[in-house]
């Protein structure tokens, strides 16, 4: 912990953090800027800061154009599919992996959680194969299927460590009272574990909300979510620069937000638990 | 801990759909990729084995080699950058400033959310025509120049410039977590003898902090190998071929050029890359936590 710092130091440091702070978020910071201007000022040389004339007109046309809506909507449904589909399949498994350890627990767990370091272009051309086949390709299903899919070893990773934290004896306590399997479950272990679900839940949104490599390959017009959307007009030469601030602010709206609620756990779940 | 009263059957059912998922999807997903990669197949996969014939062509691709010597330069300087920024960001976070969980969030923001997002205000930025090199000029620095993304010689640079925006916060992050482990009385011994402050974090500090910059760098280090969006979202691999790396070179081989097995060849090869990164942080952590029990 820091060690006696002067008030004038302090002061220093505080500015430094300001200063730094202000930098990191800057691009972040134009974007939501540049969504409120009109086109021209978008980009006016020398670029206009904060006073222009505020309009809402870009959201209007993005909101307007339906397909923009569709792509919204994909994001949410493929974003929250994938993430209540992981939660279903890693519920048990964190659970038993927490409760029933064996002396391989550790080194499994590791093991999936290194799956997800590992490069997708490796899997993706099996996948690819198999939703052709399928008739899967630019499909919601399928995409959301996918990204339970890369996303599970970090949910259940997550719902190992929160679930390891309940303590055993109130198992006992319960079990003392006469409490059946089915209770245990239902009263004493759900109510607890709800607070670690809760983060995890939070955590996978904004992964599967961000991704980009499956959502771009393995979607065309139909189910093609926000991100795939935004990279479709990625040679912008000013032409529509406000409107795609407009689209990339929707984007990342849902990241500040839930970001900023979910502070720790996006600290931990970011470095691999190297953080907790 | 006391045992859930479940039993060993309800353990081995609670963990099956997992173990369907990871072995059907992923394991043998990488393994169809390792066999075609052994193939001739061009379009469309076909079974008629070539042995390691592709991973010979594969060497000898000029696109691959310069993807290759790309993603080292780019790897190298940004990993390097991006330790720096963050150990020195994690020392400022740690002077107790005000408003650290702020300022913690806000610096892992941009690692937070995907470059194919972000990405367009970067474009937006460095392009000549009205980013910074338009405010400059119109503060009235008429020959300020700042167009690195469209000189073939320098757009990599820019890549290094937007992946150290991203990934300084998640190294500040990791390493912010090993200084708050560092032992108080530690700080006061230091003062007592009156060693000079940087002297402590780079000489003592620092060795305490190694398991935690080597997690950073390993995380880092994956990231390089796997980057996509970034150079997508950026440079699309131009201008030329100055900003290619691996992963654009296969994604074009099995779609754009229909030359599956050579793609294919060049996921494996990244995959050796991320296991050969993978592996002896495993066995070092491994090793570590048998010395810690002893």
């Amino acid at each position: 912990m820091a060690r006696n710092v002067t008030t004038q130091r302090k002061i220093v440091n505080t500015v430094l953090a300001w200063g730094i702070g202000l930098l990191i978020f800057f691009p972040i910071l134009w974007t939501i800027l540049t969504s409120f201007k009109s086109e021209a000022t978008a980009i006016a040389d020398p670029p206009v800061f904060l006073f222009f004339d505020w309009t809402l007109d870009n959201y209007r046309v993005v909101q307007e154009r339906s397909d923009y809506m569709r792509f919204l909507w994909n994001s949410v449904i493929i974003a929250g599919g994938s993430t209540l589909l992981g939660i279903i399949v890693a519920v048990p498994a964190a659970w038993s992996m927490a409760f029933v350890p064996s002396a391989r627990t550790k080194d499994i767990l590791l093991w999936m959680l290194s799956t997800k370091m590992l490069p997708a272009v490796g899997v993706l051309y099996p996948i690819y194969l198999i939703f052709i086949k399928m008739g899967l390709l630019d499909s919601r299903v399928g995409l959301t299927v996918v990204l339970m899919l890369i996303n599970l070893p970090i949910i259940i990773w997550m719902l190992y460590t929160y679930f390891r934290e309940i303590p055993g004896e109130i198992l006992e306590a319960a079990r003392m009272d006469g409490a059946s399997l089915k209770e245990e479950i239902l009263y004493v272990l759900t109510p607890m574990a709800v607070p670690g679900i809760a983060s995890t839940v939070l955590l996978n949104i904004i992964l599967a909300w961000n991704e980009a490599f499956w959502t771009l390959n393995l979607t065309a017009a139909k189910a093609a979510p926000l991100t795939a959307f935004i990279a479709s007009y990625s040679s912008p030469e000013g032409l529509f620069y406000a409107k795609l601030s407009a689209a990339s602010t929707m984007a990342i709206a849902p990241i500040l937000i839930l970001g900023w609620f979910s502070q720790k756990q996006l600290v931990r779940g970011l470095t691999f638990g190297a953080v907790k | 801990m006391a045992k859930f009263s479940g039993t060993r059957a309800h353990v081995y059912l609670a963990m099956l759909p997992v173990w369907i998922i990871v072995l059907v999807a992923l394991v043998s997903s990488t393994v169809w990729t390792f066999v075609i990669s052994l193939t001739n197949s061009k379009l469309l996969p076909v079974y008629k084995f070539n042995f390691f014939h592709q991973y010979e062509l594969l060497l000898k691709q000029p696109a691959w080699q310069v993807a290759v010597s790309n993603l080292i330069v780019f790897g190298v300087l940004f990993i390097a950058i991006c330790l720096v920024f963050g150990f020195v960001m994690a020392i400022m976070m740690d002077q107790r400033i005000r408003g650290e969980a702020f300022f913690r969030t806000v610096f892992l923001y941009p690692y937070a959310m995907s470059f194919v997002v972000t990405g367009l205000v970067w474009q937006w930025v460095l392009n000549p025509g009205f980013g910074i090199q338009a405010a400059v000029r119109g503060l009235g620095f008429e020959n300020f120049t700042f167009d690195w993304i469209v000189q073939p010689d320098r757009a990599i640079y820019i890549l290094v410039l937007a992946a150290v925006w991203q990934g300084s916060g998640l190294v500040m992050a990791i390493l912010l977590a090993g200084l708050r482990g560092v032992d108080e009385d530690l700080w006061k011994a230091t003062r007592i003898d009156g060693i000079a402050k940087w002297r402590v974090y780079t000489s003592i500090v620092l060795p305490i902090i190694a398991p935690m910059a080597a997690t950073a760098t390993v995380l880092l280090a994956v990231s390089v190998v796997k980057a996509y969006d970034l150079v997508v979202a950026l440079t699309g691999g131009g201008p030329g071929n100055a900003t290619e790396v691996p992963a654009k070179f296969v994604m074009e081989n099995l779609f754009a050029r229909q030359n599956v097995a050579l793609a294919n060849a060049g996921a494996i090869m990244m995959l050796v890359a991320v296991i050969a990164i993978l592996v002896p942080m495993y066995y070092a952590r491994r090793y570590m936590a048998q010395k810690a029990e002893v």
